[in-house]
């Protein structure tokens, strides 16, 4: 079955709290993440501002904030070009979670909801179980199978 | 958004089921597909039908028939959307790395 998330993850020689900061201080994010600066009201249901030089501006709201254990936002970032603005079905959800490790920090990021996004042939109601090979890998081995059969 | 419509696509369990079984099989029509899978011939010319609006099948008329078979291009152009987005996270994380073990 195929999954629709992305999950990737690093482990960090520094604690925790310090990670959190990084990961949520406006200061911060628009360094690591954004290249011209970024916006955060960092409460659930607060604005999330990710700012370009070349791509534009896109939009997030932020979902979850519990320091410093995990924070979580929804953005229109991966399927949109240029200014987007964050309207229900263009968004997809990124959930960031710390966790003490050793004298470092395991952080992990899942991005997820692609099935979800409001295209003509979306189905809304279909539900997608979680797979950790990702979408990724299964959509290159079915592809990889395709182009043997087809050839 | 057509690699969103691509995920719309293929988030039904069953719909899944019939992409694999023509990419395995190479081809098939709606009856031999309903002949391997617990759904109807009119489920699976439903689910045919939003597959090749997705791109992810192409069909040619056979006798009374239409045979599909999978278009592996647009599975392609996906994957690689996909690794291009888990990149960009790679990226991210390790400049999160870099300036928390910079102090």
């Amino acid at each position: 079955m195929a999954p629709d998330q992305i999950e990737r993850e690093t482990t960090i020689a520094a604690p925790v709290e310090r990670v959190w900061t990084l990961l949520t201080e406006a200061e911060h994010i628009g360094t690591w993440f954004g290249d011209a600066g970024a916006e955060i009201d960092l409460r659930p249901g607060g604005a999330l501002v990710l700012r370009w030089a070349e791509h534009g501006t896109v939009h997030g709201e932020v979902v979850a904030v519990e320091p410093p254990r995990r924070f979580a936002y929804r953005w229109a970032a991966s399927t949109a070009q240029g200014d987007a603005e964050l309207v229900a079905g263009n968004s997809t959800l990124v959930e960031f979670t710390l966790a003490a490790e050793h004298d470092g920090t395991r952080l992990r990021v899942v991005e997820s909801g692609f099935a979800g996004l409001d295209v003509p042939e979306a189905e809304r109601a279909s539900k997608v179980e979680g797979n950790t090979e990702g979408w990724a890998q299964e959509l290159g081995h079915l592809r990889d199978h395709a182009e043997r059969v087809t050839a | 958004m057509d690699d969103a419509g691509v995920f719309a696509a293929l988030a039904d369990p069953t719909r899944w089921r019939v992409l694999s079984l023509l990419a395995e099989r190479g081809d098939g029509t709606a009856t031999t597909l309903a002949g391997e899978l617990p759904v109807s011939r009119v489920a699976v010319i439903k689910h045919l039908a939003v597959l090749d609006r997705a791109g992810l099948v192409e069909s040619r008329r056979r006798g009374r028939e239409v045979l599909y078979t999978v278009r592996p291009e647009r599975l392609d152009a996906t994957a690689r959307w996909m690794a291009g987005l888990a990149s960009e996270w790679d990226a991210r994380l390790a400049a999160i790395k870099r300036m928390a073990e910079a102090e």
